[in-house]
Parts: C-alpha cells; sequence; structure tokens
C-alpha cells in the first residue's frame, strides 16, 4: 500500500512540477527570483524523494502494513463524515450536526437508541448555543430552517 | 529599584476587584476557546475583542491577554487528548502527549503540562522585565537571511526526529511545503496553483490542514486499529496506573526541560514570524538529544512534553516583546493585541513605558499573575477533561468529528476549507497508517512560505550569491547550532553510552 501511495503522491507531484515550469517564471520581470524559483525545487524534489522511496521499498520487498479487520467501519465512518460536509450547506449546521450523530451513533452504538437520540439532540444545541450567540461565529444556515430560527 | 518600583505599579493597577474579575474571566473564555479545534489565540482574540469595548483600557487589555495566555493552554489540551493541535506551536505536545494519554496517563501529563507552561510563562515574564530592551536590539539584528535559516533550521530538526523513515519524513516536508504555495505570489503578484479558483487565491490554510491531518485523521486511524472494540473501548489502551497526579520521577524527569524550554522558547520567541513554532520544536529536538533515554520519545517520555510546553509559553511571552518595545507584532495573535492599544489610544514603542508606565507594567504584572490564576483553573479542570479519554470511543469519536468540523467552518465560514479539512482527513490516516509524518507536513505548510519569502529577500540583498548566509555572523551562528544539534548529538549519546 506505501508504493501505491507513493506511486500517487509520484504522479501528483510530477503534475506539480510540470505545472511549476509551465506556467510559472523561474526570474521576474525585473531579473529577480520569480514565483516558479521555489515550486520548481520543491517539485523536482519531491519527484526525486518519491523515485527514491519506490527504489527502496523494491529492494525492501513485502511491505507489512497493518490490515484490519475495521476497514469496512473506518469507510462508513469517513463516508458520513463526508455526507455530514455535503449537507452542510442544504440542512444547515444545526440540522446536519443531528442528522449526522443520529446516524453514525445508530451504526457504532446500536444499543442504545434513547442514548443516541438523546446525544444527538443536546450536543448540537450546545454547540449551536455556544457557536452562534457566544463566539459569535457563523454555522451554515441551510435553506431547511427559516431565517428567524436560526 | 525602580525595576520593583515600577512592578509594584504594576501590581497595584490589576490586584483591584474588577481587574482581578476580568483576569479570571479571560483566563476561563481563553481556556474554553482555546479547547475548540480551530479556534486558537489569534482567532479567540479576534473573536472577543469587541467584548472589551466600553471597558477602562488597562482592565481591557489584562482581560485580553489572559484569553491569549488561556489559548494556549488549552490549545496543548486537544494536542494531548485528541492528538489535534490547536495551533502550529502545539503540534510537538502531540507527540509525547497523546501517547501518555493513550497508556492512562492523561492527568499526570495535563498536569505537567500546565506546570510546565506555568514556569515556561513566568521565565518568560521575568525576562521581559529585566531584558526587553536587549533583546529587542538582538530582534532587530535579524534579516532575511536568519529568518530563511530559522525556519529551516525547524525544519530539519523534525525531519532528523522522524525516526527510521527519514525518506518519508522529507516526503511529507514537500508535500507542505508545496501546499504552502498555492495562492499569490507575495512579490510578484501572480497567482500560483489556483486554477482559476477564487477561493484559492487566500492559500490553504493551516487549522482546516491541522484538524483535518491530527484530528480527523486520528479518528479514522482509531477505527482502523480497532479501538472502539478493544478491551477498554476508549482513548485509554491499557492503564498503566490510574493516578491523577504526576510521579516524582516525572518532576525528575521534567525540571532540567523545562527550565531549558523556557529560556530557549523565550529567545525564539522574541523572534517576529513563527517564533512559538520552531521554539516548540527546538526544545523537543535539543531535549531528544539531551536525554540518556531517546529511544522513548515519541512513546510518551515527560520531558518530550514539558520542554516544548515551557518553550511555547515563554514564546508567547517573548512575542510581547517586539510589541512593547518597538510596536511590531510579533505573530497574528499579538497583532490583534495591537490593534487593540491603538483602539484605545495608546501605541506600544519604546515610548509606551514612559508615557503610560500604569498600562505597560499594569499588562506585564497581569502575566505574572495571569500564570497564576492558569495554573490552578486548569488543575481544578483537568479532572473534567480526563474524563473525555475514558469516555467509550464510538461515542466521543462522532462528537470529535462533530466539533472538528463544525470549528473549522466558523473559522472563516469556508465550505472549501471544510473540504480541505476532510481531503486532509483522508490523507492523514494514510500518512499515519504507511509511516509519513503528518506533523513534517503541517509545518512545512507554515515554516514554507516564512522560508521562501525570506530566501528571496536574502538573494536579492546579496544579488544572488548565498554567501550571505555565511557572511553574516547571526547567520553563521544558526548554521553552526544546527549543525551541532544534528550531529554533534549522536556522537556525545554514544560516549555517554560507552562510559
Amino acid at each position: 500500500m506505501r508504493k501505491v501511495f507513493t506511486l500517487l503522491i509520484l504522479c501528483l507531484a510530477a503534475f506539480y512540477t510540470w505545472a511549476a515550469f509551465a506556467d510559472l517564471s523561474f526570474l521576474s520581470s525585473t531579473g529577480r527570483l520569480g514565483p516558479g524559483f521555489f515550486p520548481r525545487i520543491i517539485g523536482v524534489g519531491l519527484i526525486l524523494a518519491s523515485l527514491f522511496e519506490l527504489t527502496l521499498e523494491s529492494s525492501r520487498g513485502r511491505e507489512h502494513v497493518l490490515a484490519s479487520e475495521h476497514a469496512r467501519t473506518t469507510l462508513i465512518v469517513a463516508g458520513l463524515t463526508g455526507l455530514f460536509v455535503l449537507s452542510l450547506d442544504f440542512l444547515g449546521g444545526y440540522l446536519a450536526m443531528i442528522a449526522f450523530l443520529l446516524a453514525s451513533l445508530t451504526f457504532l452504538n446500536r444499543s442504545r437508541p434513547v442514548q443516541n437520540v438523546l446525544i444527538a439532540i443536546v450536543l448540537p444545541t450546545v454547540i449551536f448555543v455556544m457557536f452562534e450567540h457566544w463566539l459569535n461565529a457563523a454555522l451554515p444556515r441551510g435553506m431547511i430552517l427559516p431565517e428567524w430560527l436560526v | 529599584m525602580d525595576l520593583f518600583d515600577n512592578l509594584w505599579l504594576g501590581m497595584s493597577v490589576v490586584l483591584t476587584p474588577t481587574n482581578m474579575l476580568l483576569l479570571m474571566a479571560g483566563a476561563m473564555i481563553g481556556m474554553i476557546v482555546g479547547i475548540v479545534p480551530g479556534f486558537g489565540p489569534s482567532a479567540g482574540l479576534a473573536i472577543l475583542l469587541p467584548m472589551t469595548f466600553g471597558m477602562d483600557p488597562v482592565g481591557a487589555v489584562v482581560m485580553l491577554a489572559a484569553i491569549y495566555y488561556a489559548a494556549m493552554y488549552g490549545g496543548t489540551i486537544t494536542s494531548i487528548l485528541l492528538n489535534t493541535p490547536g495551533e502550529s506551536a502545539t503540534v510537538a505536545s502531540t507527540f509525547d502527549g497523546y501517547p501518555l494519554a493513550q497508556q492512562g496517563r492523561a492527568g499526570p501529563a495535563l498536569v505537567m503540562q500546565a506546570v510546565a507552561s506555568f514556569v515556561g510563562g513566568t521565565i518568560g515574564v521575568i525576562l521581559i522585565t529585566l531584558l526587553a530592551p536587549l533583546f529587542s536590539q538582538v530582534a532587530r539584528s535579524f534579516g532575511p537571511p536568519e529568518y530563511f535559516l530559522f525556519a529551516m533550521m525547524g525544519l530539519l530538526l523534525l525531519v532528523a526526529m522522524v525516526g527510521e523513515h527519514r525518506t518519508l519524513g522529507v516526503i511529507s516536508a514537500l508535500i507542505g511545503f508545496a501546499l504552502g504555495t498555492v495562492g499569490v505570489d507575495l512579490e510578484t503578484g501572480q497567482q500560483r496553483f489556483t486554477f482559476g479558483s477564487a477561493e484559492l487565491i487566500g492559500g490553504i490554510d493551516f487549522i482546516p490542514i491541522a484538524i483535518g491531518l491530527f484530528g480527523l485523521g486520528e479518528v479514522f486511524y482509531s477505527f482502523y486499529t480497532g479501538i472502539h472494540v478493544s478491551k477498554s473501548g476508549s482513548i485509554v489502551q491499557y492503564q498503566k496506573e490510574r493516578r491523577f497526579w504526576p510521579e516524582a520521577r516525572d518532576f525528575v524527569e521534567s525540571r532540567v526541560a523545562m527550565i531549558r524550554g523556557s529560556l530557549l522558547g523565550f529567545v525564539i520567541g522574541v523572534l517576529p514570524g513563527a517564533g512559538a513554532t520552531i521554539a516548540s520544536l527546538m526544545s523537543y529536538s535539543v531535549e531528544k538529544s539531551a536525554s540518556k533515554h531517546p529511544e522513548k520519545f515519541g512513546k510518551g517520555a515527560m520531558a518530550g512534553l514539558v520542554g516544548p510546553e515551557a518553550a511555547n509559553n515563554a514564546a508567547s511571552a517573548g512575542a510581547m516583546v517586539p510589541l512593547l518595545t518597538l510596536g511590531i507584532p510579533g505573530s497574528a495573535s499579538t497583532a490583534v493585541l495591537l490593534a487593540a492599544f491603538l483602539l484605545w489610544g495608546l501605541r506600544p514603542g519604546p515610548l509606551l513605558m514612559t508615557q503610560n508606565p500604569e498600562f505597560a507594567w499594569g499588562l506585564i504584572a497581569s502575566m505574572y499573575l495571569g500564570n497564576v490564576a492558569l495554573l490552578a483553573l486548569n488543575i481544578f479542570a483537568i479532572p473534567l477533561f480526563v474524563l473525555m479519554v475514558r469516555l467509550p470511543y464510538r461515542l466521543l469519536a462522532p462528537a470529535v468529528i462533530l466539533v472538528c468540523t463544525i470549528g473549522t467552518y466558523s473559522v472563516h465560514a469556508s465550505m472549501i476549507e471544510t473540504w480541505f479539512m476532510l481531503a486532509a482527513g483522508v490523507v492523514g490516516f494514510f500518512m499515519k497508517l504507511l509511516g509519513f509524518s503528518p506533523a513534517a507536513t503541517l509545518l512545512a505548510l507554515v515554516l514554507g512560505p516564512l522560508a521562501e519569502e525570506a530566501l528571496r529577500q536574502s538573494l536579492t540583498i546579496s544579488r544572488g550569491s548565498f554567501a550571505i548566509f555565511i557572511e553574516r555572523p547571526t547567520s553563521l551562528w544558526i548554521i553552526v547550532i544546527t549543525v551541532a544539534i544534528l550531529l554533534l548529538a549522536p556522537i556525545l549519546r554514544r560516549f555517554q553510552a560507552a562510559g
């Protein structure tokens, strides 16, 4: 898996370096170091370091990456987090928090539905009050709840 | 005697019922704000500044200074309990702080962190009192070559400490550098890697990447390793001891680290820029190099936590030196403080102490008292914080994801930053799984732009000659110190082991 990840970094580094050489000049119009100076060094360095690491990985042979029976759970939690972020603009901060907690606690804490519902209501309410009224920090408004309610 | 008279003046200004109340309120608010992921001292100060309008200037600045200090204390709590640093200066606290929490030693870790912060903050304030004018002269001698070398020193030390996988550490740092180049080039105004997106013009902020790499990444990794179904079911994986208070050996192990970290932190914190970040990293590196058991670092070594903690609090005090003596803010937080001072008609600079002595010395006196208040507050609140690591992870993790996401969004009300946080979470998970260094990425993101700007300025000054880094005495010293730490420390350790 590390080889694949390093290969992915190599591809992104190649794209980054290409963009640095193609779009950004090494020297500015006044003869000073330009916007492409640092990115070119970083890009080339990243390519070389990734290639070196791939070579090392090949010489090391079979890698031992921690395998896990909980990969499915991890994927579902990450997926729920992604849906939570996606729903912020539509549902608004308050409703999205409730929905996320209900979904994730139902998945992780299946045997205690009452506890899950209580947490899903109380925690978002506390966070809402703390951020909106005390810290004056904006939460996403969403399109469902009327303006006066939030 | 002048010094004591001035301090007494400051104390008499602060030790009024109203100002003490404001100090305690500021300390509590600052700690809570610091605990929330996404809110560090600068965001906390900026949001809470309007609360102080209409107050007496001395009272207002006492409260703001307390918020500034306390937010640093609070940011470290999440570093230790949740592996989520609140600021770049508290990244180093995750290296040994979180492993201590996993070992069931969250209580002793938090107490030692509070004590180290108190020692660092107090020593820092004493040094301000005694040496502010001298240090401001030193700060003025620092130019772009020195800043570049300092930034590189911080990163080199980190990569050197990553352990066996140095190449992975280098790759991680380069990824951070690359992320730091996104946005607008300061010298030419040209957009870099924005691909026409208006959202990327401002660059990639530290907060969503920090919360993603460390906070979300750690949550995903914890699920992957099955913490939620482990015997304890919580962050605490095995209970070495149930003690809340540190043991005598913790104090013995830490006493020199605290003093060393405080002195180092203050000296580096005086330099405008990423002082506290570099200070905490350098302190970690020095402690690891000086330790008889460097193999324990990264696995719950108390010295690895208290050194950086003392350093970053002393650096917070040090950052006040350029502000008070030159009127130049040393960090984002002190920039907000400067804005506050100007609002009240005060002009920080060489004349502040002579024209408004009750204000300047009141501020310094409030820092002494603030440190005492924070130590007491922390220690009383710690049992509450420790409960967090004993909560079942299946309940704690969704709450952490929630607070991280909302905290990230609320800093700039930006959805794109929230998406960055999520992407960084996924990347952070794989980095942790595969042996890369999220810390190196994050710190390169912070130090990279500073290093690039300083390097370009240096080469402009020297007309393209790299000799500028050797010709200036201060630069040469920085190179020598870096080489000494990197090369001599392992040699000294071998001598110690042989002896």
